[in-house]
């Protein structure tokens, strides 16, 4: 059988919802060729089999951002995810498909997004121009590299899938989240913008709450790396005017790991910890460590390396 | 077999009973470990931020070290220093303008990257290379009926297109080695979840949260212990015990030890030997383990 004539039979067990019935999960049966999208599926479902299914689909392709759900466990694009991908993935015809996470449920599959919209509009996602551009005195320009860095973080489609998977939104109220970090980014570090000190204000309490657990990058149909967005926005931290703790901690640690790998070419852990949390600090995790019976571990000293200078060049750049 | 190893700053620190673990079970399995010779930190997942042409320059050094070596393979204990070292390689040959800067910055030094040497996390050796049944061969004391939560975290899975050795979403390979020992793996809903550690350097409030949180969920699955693949999760989900216990008012444990502390007790060796610490030792004496 060629590729394009192979159909399979699938089993989709839906997580459904609704208000008055609360969660129950229901199975439907179809057969899917190599190129039925999820979308697809869950169209032929409504139209042929339920039409109560509720669920949210547009474009079909990757640029509207409205089919994000959870698929076999994945948060996932429905339009950009084919069914026997799936099942080739996972070794079994019968899939799971679910809302996604942290969003308060509607109706099946469909979740209120209004916390999403509410922490991209909080980085103002839109470039402030300068006067003289605004009157038609002058035109915005954009260098190639400039545009080359900033394209990626512009990919957005405001799916909600990686805020959805992130572990800080959901521990940490005063985090914007991923999908806002790299819009905001894309906002920042334009040379065209002219609220750049705003923007700081805005971004960089928030940028050293994120935890660099790379969910947001795995799970990015659009492949727009917000915990680099992240990374890049803490550079910021040098020129910043107004440092709040969460910020002074974070490039404490940060310059403390920097400076003790160009000392040493290692981390020493005693050192970075002490230039991070001072000595009170320090002295509180040593009774913690010394409780858990591993303190002799803190004593040990790390050879550095030998072809020092070597390290410092790099770092340098010289 | 014979492999390049890159122990890390916090397995030669903090985490020592990992490197002393790891060294022990490889030379159980007749498999040699040549440490990287002059290896420099790979910027713990925070020089990038820093210094992000520094941090691929960094971590070239190491492999053109193991490249000269005579090795196509780095393996390394720590999820960490994987990460940091394949998001480097990936950087490196992926992104022609950061390829550029961090060639100027290695220029006129000894860093000569061929693109050959890959980093490697030892689980994925042990899982692939040398496989379970060789694992099983050597077991000599069955750790039958502990219950093992099988933790992953983030930096060995993802992103999944740079670490590439499982799904991101239904990994088996702790569960595998898990199975080996003859303990009873336990998977639980925050296996895949961050430990919390990068954030105690910035937010340490919202960072023992999200280590209490892995914990949390291991206990209610009815794990006795816990095993992970990282010297920096070791740090968070091991030292900090005694910190969880005070700041969630809870009077429970959740030991969580190395993978190859673990598959070490399998082997035979001791509690001592393999630097386990105290509460795990508590948990092993009272399940009959040791």
């Amino acid at each position: 059988m060629s590729l394009q004539n192979e159909e399979v039979e699938v089993i989709i067990k839906v997580k459904r919802f609704s208000p008055e019935k609360g969660n129950w999960w229901q199975e439907y049966k179809l057969r899917v060729d190599r190129f039925t999208q999820f979308t697809e599926a869950l169209r032929r479902i409504k139209t042929e089999q339920d039409p109560t299914l509720a669920y949210r689909a547009s474009c079909h392709m990757t640029v509207c951002g409205s089919c994000g759900m959870k698929i076999n466990g994945e948060p996932r694009l429905a339009c950009k995810t084919l069914v026997l991908d799936m099942v080739k993935k996972y070794e079994s015809n019968v899939i799971t498909i679910e809302p996604m996470d942290y969003f308060k449920p509607i109706k099946d599959l469909i979740v209120d997004l209004d916390d999403f919209y509410q922490r991209m509009y909080k980085v103002k996602p839109r470039l402030y121009p300068s006067e003289q551009v605004l009157k038609g005195e002058a035109e915005h320009r954009l260098k190639p590299e400039d545009q080359r860095m900033l394209w990626k973080f512009a990919q957005c489609i405001w799916c909600g899938l990686c805020v959805s998977s992130c572990p800080s939104v959901r521990n940490d109220p005063e985090f914007l989240g991923p999908a806002a970090h790299a819009k905001g980014f894309r906002f920042l570090a334009d040379p065209r913008d002219t609220i750049t000190e705003e923007r700081e204000k805005i971004l960089l309490d928030s940028a050293w709450r994120c935890t660099y657990c790379y969910m947001c990058y795995n799970v990015c149909p659009r492949d727009v790396e917000p915990v680099t967005a992240i990374k890049k926005t803490r550079a910021y931290t040098k020129i910043a005017k107004v440092k709040t703790p969460v910020i002074e901690t974070g490039e404490k640690h940060t310059e403390a790991v920097f400076n003790s790998i160009f000392e040493s070419g290692k981390i020493e852990e005693a050192k970075v910890y002490l230039s991070t949390y001072g000595l009170i600090g320090s002295l509180r995790d040593m009774i913690f460590l010394l409780k858990s019976g591993k303190l002799n571990y803190a004593l040990i000293k790390e050879k550095p390396v030998e072809n020092i200078t070597e390290v410092r060049k790099i770092l340098r750049g010289e | 077999m014979s492999y390049a190893y890159y122990p890390g700053c916090a397995s030669h620190g903090l985490s020592k009973d990992v490197d002393i673990a790891t060294r022990k079970v490889f030379e159980t399995l007749g498999l040699k470990l040549e440490e990287v010779k002059d290896w420099n930190c790979c910027g713990g997942g925070f020089l990038d931020e820093y210094d992000e042409i520094g941090h691929i320059a960094l971590n070239l050094r190491n492999l053109s070290i193991v490249e000269k070596m005579g090795y196509t393979k780095m393996v390394t204990p720590c999820s960490v220093c994987l990460h940091s070292h394949r998001l480097a390689t990936f950087k490196y040959k992926e992104n022609k303008d950061l390829r550029k800067e961090a060639e100027k910055r290695m220029k006129g030094t000894s860093i000569s990257y061929q693109g050959k040497a890959t980093a490697e996390h030892i689980v994925w050796v042990l899982v692939r290379d040398v496989g379970v049944e060789k694992i099983k061969e050597r077991v000599k004391r069955p750790l039958t009926g502990l219950r093992v939560a099988s933790y992953y975290g983030c930096q060995m899975l993802r992103p999944e297109e740079i670490m590439g050795f499982e799904s991101a979403y239904k990994p088996h390979s702790m569960e595998d080695l898990i199975a080996a020992t003859g303990a009873t793996p336990v998977p639980f809903p925050m296996n895949k979840a961050c430990c919390g550690f990068p954030l105690m350097g910035s937010n340490p409030k919202v960072g023992i949260k999200l280590a209490f949180n892995v914990l949390k969920s291991a206990k209610d699955q009815q794990a006795d212990i816990m095993v992970h693949p990282c010297s920096l999760c070791h740090l968070q989900l091991d030292s900090l015990q005694t910190r969880i216990m005070s700041e969630f008012n809870v009077n429970w444990t959740m030991p969580a030890i190395y993978i190859t502390q673990l598959l070490g007790l399998a082997f035979g060796f001791s509690p001592e030997e393999l630097g386990i610490g105290k509460y795990a030792t508590e948990v092993l004496k009272s399940k009959g383990v040791i």
